[in-house]
């Protein structure tokens, strides 16, 4: 990976200049008072050995008190500060990572999962998150404390402190590489957790079925199959984890036993006092935490890696359609012609071609029905409509302007969808109503809500427009984004037409909203009722991405041998 | 509270041996460290002693101090594998007796569950998980109480005054300990549902990206995503700095009593009463002793949330089950040995001639939706349909029937004969099913199609279903491993391999919901024809209860149950319903675009 694609990702990271002051000095001062500590200690011993007063030993009894205490402080306002810090830091990249995704075309969206996405911006961020707050804490604050008490005992006596650095470097590289002897079988043990789940969650979901089928007994024979395995994978992960910590403390209670031996030697030969002895016994107490939190560490920093490698992956993706050099905005009020000329198109990710040769015209305030079977191309040409792609051949002009050179902004405000696949957020009713803009009034969204007869539905709730959105019929989320379509007051609307089977009430009421959205406004129609058609102007029937038929709905309606004519037919013969 | 006890004490029993090897082996890890503190004793006595004493001395101390933690090592790494065993056979113990509970007891299991499988998982997955541990906390309890004492006594003989000073903070950890560990429980809590609702956020900005850029929301959306950020972070702050008190109070503590030691001991040392070695034994004890007053405030934090969630597992059994049923000791198979294959379905001797249904009534609370008063009749060798709008009450009535939801009203019957629990007894041969939802397992596709039944009939199901030029296009053909919830196959492969999945039952009924919706016109005839030639050769099922609104299966019908918003309202043919049911004409005109498209298509 190259550097210019961190960089990035370091500066969205990188803490601005009062905060990183403040959390060096509490880095500071959480290193310094535990190390002030056993100073007095030592004191305290030598001093009373030798005969000192009550009260100047109650004075350093009280200071050791003091700086203790301090030092547990320190540490929890560094903690404090680092967490914040690497949060915001976190955030800031998380929120440039989907504004990033976000900018990237529908291209982009159809070829990944909202899953992969999820895992980029969240996942991957917080493994780099989790590792620079840890970095911060652990590995910096770690390494201080660490060479702060080889640094004192070296003051005290150079070859104990000589013996002590040796000691840290073995122990450094020998717990680097149990830690990595430990890392596939505790892997391994994961997984087989993941695995036994993931088998209960998916059993769990299929429940119904499960019983119908009479699979009952197998399920849990099966299920105690999958918990075998994991035991076994927890088992071996055991040993070695558990290895790994007795030998931990078997090497830490040697290194303890090493300086004490030493201490002892020290002694005997009057180098040094007892109290020093204890100073001593309390520095090697004191660095078996900050190796533990190194060596978890250098673990993560290989997830972490692996995520800044993803992160800039996700960060080097561009947009493929072109912004245009000069904007222009479409009319900002009334209907919108349409004009398709010549237009062919073929996804990027197999060329496939899905249209060609299309033609088609309206006039402002015309509705258009498209007619077609599932997969003939009627989608992807309201997809051009609303420019989510650019034609591969000819051009699409809305308000008399071809949308390479629309200014997007305004494309936005005057062209709007209405798809069947209504997307709902869980999120309030006026988020829900609003995509989160900051719209309208809310008497305004009343009005919109009542106007597509969600009125007695909102009155129901109990906080109103700030209820979460509660679940809701199919025909009820379709009628609420008619009313997301009614609050921008759009030129064209683009409208895909629910297939489900409403029930008849909300099937009229339905019809009765359609025909108020497309007052005054330019339309076109992805049909599949023959009810909804006998209303638009203009019919194109669409078949693998040819237009075979194309015609004004009364002409073709009063010639015999059209297509739409033989549809009314069937319809009036079954009906 | 004593429920949960009574369920503790079950789990110690129900591998009585293994638990009580367990605790053994654990006594001396929590026992040892009071000869490591007695050793550093002896030794900083040395060196403030006599200089004319042996160093030899002083060197054997430091070795011993070391042979005594190898000690302690190896005894804890014996024990926790041993340890090992006994916690996941409890756990495997509970999980298969609630799964067992669910898809075999009598009664519909959909009460039972929680509205999502995630939530049902979350039970299996943390309240399992906390009644076993609650269990296994009175194992460090044993060591750290001996411990305690012991450590108590020892310093006691050394200094009274002292050590009773020093019970103090040890109490305060006791009592502090389930304080805050609600604390971090709910702050804990709070950071995970605010961290899954940026989690959520940034799932739904994706699944609604196109919303969000044809509105052009994806500004307003990145500054809620802002809001939400801020959020999280606030409160991920918050638990891990809650996380880190405990720590940093048990540390606190024992820096606290090392410098009442130090100002309770002054004196006494000064006179030589207090020796080095002392202070040493007494800082060397201090951390360890927060142990106890640790364990017993997390037992006592523990019980409570002990109780919750027995409470909630209990919850998923049957209603005649109780506690005990969920900690019977059905044994595990946690070496490589397979568990037991599961035992043919039994031979039946009364083989469908007529199914029926009286007066059939569910009702939800929550949305008023269900079914009401429904009568239907099922003769052998018959086809049906159930029809109508969406939100009709389709499912709801076959689940209803096969006994997967509770109903309010209404009587069901076998050949004439009161069926108690349909749930137990339209089960395969009498009646197989496939749902409207496709329910696949990570697992080969054999596995998926048999789940446990013979395969003799396989191939034969398969051609029924039109799945057999499936396979064979498939890489490992049956072996295929299909991935989770099945999702290397196509939504028309699954619907049909869950219609594999229940023809390989060789049923007298055959019940279907929605099987068309993800199956193309052709392939839909196909399967009917198949389906419908081997009831005739007898070689298939011979009664067939299908939801459907495709005019293939509505074409074929015997009769056809037209349903609107949970009430009957049309029973007959196909010509009979078109003629007196309003509902029927208008759902049938309904499709028809669709359709004539569909057949366009399919002439050119």
């Amino acid at each position: 990976m190259a550097t210019h694609l961190r960089r990035p990702i370091l500066h969205a990271l990188w803490p601005d200049r009062r905060q990183a002051i403040a959390l060096i000095v509490a880095i500071s001062a959480a290193t310094a008072l535990p190390l002030a500590a056993p100073q007095l200690t030592r004191r305290f011993i030598d001093d009373a050995i030798a005969g000192a007063g009550t009260g100047h030993l109650t004075l350093l009894a009280v200071g050791y008190l003091g700086l203790a205490l301090a030092g547990q402080a320190a540490r929890m306002i560094t903690t404090w500060l680092a967490s914040r810090l690497a949060w915001d830091g976190t955030n800031r990249l998380r929120e440039k990572l989907a504004a990033h995704a976000l900018g990237l075309d529908m291209a982009y969206h159809r070829a990944h999962t909202p899953g992969e996405l999820i895992d980029r911006v969240d996942g991957d961020v917080v493994a780099v998150a989790d590792f620079a707050v840890a970095f911060l804490l652990d590995v910096v604050a770690s390494l201080l404390l660490l060479a702060g008490v080889l640094v004192i005992v070296f003051t005290v006596d150079p070859r104990i402190g000589a013996a002590l650095l040796v000691y840290c470097l073995l122990v450094g590289v020998g717990m680097t590489r149990a830690q990595r002897l430990a890392v596939p079988s505790a892997a391994r043990s994961r997984q087989a957790n993941a695995t036994l789940l993931s088998t209960l969650e998916e059993r769990l979901a299929a429940a119904e079925e499960l019983r119908a089928n009479g699979a009952g007994e197998h399920t849990v024979s099966s299920f105690h199959r999958v918990a075998g395995a994991w035991y076994r994978a927890e088992f071996r992960a055991s040993l070695i984890g558990s290895g790994l910590l007795a030998a931990t403390d078997v090497v830490f209670a040697a290194g303890t036993g090493l300086v004490l031996g030493l201490a002892a030697w020290a002694y005997w030969s009057g180098a040094l006092t007892a109290g020093t002895a204890v100073l001593l016994f309390q520095y090697t107490l004191l660095i078996r935490t900050p190796f533990e939190r190194v060596i978890e560490q250098l673990r993560q920093y290989q997830e972490a890696l692996a995520g800044v490698a993803r992160v800039a992956d996700l960060l080097n993706e561009r947009r493929s359609l072109p912004q245009p050099t000069v904007p222009r905005p479409l009319p900002p009020t009334g209907p919108l012609g349409v004009r398709l000329e010549r237009v062919g198109f073929a996804y990027p990710d197999d060329g496939e071609p899905v249209l060609s040769d299309i033609t088609l015209e309206l006039a402002p305030g015309e509705t258009l029905g498209i007619v077609g079977r599932t997969g003939s191309g009627k989608t992807t040409i309201s997809r051009l409509l609303l420019r989510l792609y650019d034609p591969t051949e000819g051009s699409v002009q809305v308000g008399g302007v071809d949308l390479r050179e629309v200014d997007p902004d305004s494309l936005r405000r005057r062209v709007c969808v209405v798809t069947q696949n209504v997307h709902l957020f869980t999120a309030s009713v006026r988020d829900n109503l609003t995509l989160f803009r900051p719209l309208a009034n809310d008497d305004r969204l009343r009005a919109v809500l009542a106007e597509v007869g969600l009125g007695d539905w909102l009155a129901a709730l109990p906080d109103g427009l700030d209820t979460p959105l509660p679940a809701m019929s199919a025909g009820e989320a379709q009628l609420l984004t008619f009313a997301r379509a009614l609050l921008t007051d759009p030129g064209l609307v683009v409208l895909d037409e629910p297939t489900s089977r409403l029930d008849p009430a909300t099937e009229r009421h339905l019809e009765r909203c359609l025909r108020r959205l497309l007052t005054g406004r330019t339309g076109v129609l992805i049909a599949h009722r023959l009810s909804s058609l006998s209303t638009v102007d203009k019919i194109a029937v669409v078949a693998d991405g040819a237009l075979v038929e194309y015609g004004r709905r009364d002409q073709l309606a009063a010639d015999p041998d059209s297509r739409f004519a033989r549809l009314l037919r069937m319809a009036e013969v079954r009906g | 509270m004593s429920a949960v006890l009574s369920v503790v004490l079950r789990l110690m029993r129900f591998d009585l041996r293994r638990y009580l090897i367990g605790a053994f082996l654990w006594l001396p890890v929590g026992v040892l460290p009071l000869a490591g503190g007695l050793l550093l004793q002896r030794l900083f006595n040395q060196l403030t002693g006599d200089r004319a004493v042996e160093p030899q001395a002083a060197l054997w101390l430091c070795a011993a101090f070391i042979g005594v933690e190898v000690v302690r090592g190896l005894i804890m790494v014996l024990a926790w594998s041993y340890g090992v065993y006994w916690w996941d056979a409890a756990a495997t113990v509970l999980r298969a007796n609630i799964l067992r509970s669910l898809l075999t007891a009598r009664g519909p299991a959909a009460t039972r569950l929680p509205h999502s499988s995630t939530e049902s998982l979350a039970r299996l997955r943390d309240d399992v998980a906390d009644l076993v541990s609650l269990t296994d906390e009175s194992v460090p309890l044993m060591g750290s109480a001996f411990f305690s004492g012991a450590a108590l006594t020892i310093m006691a003989a050394i200094d009274p005054v002292i050590t009773l000073v020093l019970v103090l903070p040890m109490l305060a950890i006791g009592v502090l300990t389930p304080l805050m560990s609600r604390t971090i429980q709910r702050l804990r809590r709070r950071a995970r549902t605010l961290g899954a609702a940026v989690t959520s956020f940034i799932g739904e900005m994706f699944s609604g990206v196109l919303a969000l850029k044809t509105a052009g929301a994806d500004t307003a959306a990145l500054a809620r995503l802002r809001i939400l950020n801020l959020r999280r972070r606030d409160a991920a702050v918050a638990d891990r700095l809650a996380t880190d008190l405990v720590d940093t109070a048990t540390n606190a503590t024992v820096d606290i009593s090392v410098g009442l030691v130090l100002l309770l001991a002054a004196s006494a040392m000064r006179r030589g009463d207090f020796t080095v070695g002392d202070f040493a034994l007494f800082t060397s004890y201090l951390s360890w002793l927060t142990q106890l007053p640790r364990t017993v405030g997390g037992i006592l934090y523990r019980l409570p949330q002990g109780a919750v969630a027995l409470e909630r597992l209990t919850r998923l059994l049957a209603a005649h089950q109780d506690a005990r049923d969920l900690t019977r000791d059905t044994r595990v198979w946690f070496t490589e040995q397979s568990p037991p294959a599961t035992p043919a379905a039994p031979q039946r001797d009364d083989p469908l001639q007529v199914l029926e249904a009286r007066g059939l009534t569910v009702r939800f609370d929550d949305t008023g939706r269900g079914v009401y008063g429904i009568d239907l009749r099922i003769p052998r060798g018959s086809f049906t349909v159930i029809t109508g709008a969406v939100g009709a009450g389709k499912t709801t009535l076959v689940r209803a029937l096969l006994g997967l939801l509770p109903t309010g009203a209404g009587t069901i019957t076998w050949n004439g004969r009161v069926v108690a629990d349909p749930g137990t007894f339209l089960v395969p041969d009498r009646v197989a099913y496939a749902g409207q939802v496709p329910r696949l397992f990570s697992a080969s596709l054999r596995e998926n199609l048999l789940l446990g039944w013979s395969d003799a009939r396989l191939p034969h199901a398969m051609e029924l279903a039109v799945f057999d030029v499936d396979v064979a296009a498939l890489p490992d053909g049956l072996d295929t491993l299909i991935g989770p919830r099945g999702v290397r196959l196509s939504g028309g492969q699954a619907q049909r391999a869950t219609a594999v999945r229940a023809l390989v039952r060789n049923p007298d009924l055959l019940v279907l919901d929605d099987l068309s919706s993800a199956l193309d016109v052709e392939t839909e005839r196909l399967l009917w024809d198949r389906i419908a030639d081997a009831a005739r050769a007898g070689h298939g099922p011979s009664t067939l209860l299908v939801v459907s609104h495709r005019r293939a299966a509505l074409r074929r019908a015997d009769q056809i149950l037209v349903l609107d918003r949970g009430h009957l309202v049309g029973v007959g043919t196909l010509d009979e319903v078109l003629h007196t049911c309003p509902e029927m004409r208008r759902l049938w005109g309904a499709d028809l675009v669709e359709e004539a498209e569909q057949q366009e298509w399919s002439r050119r």
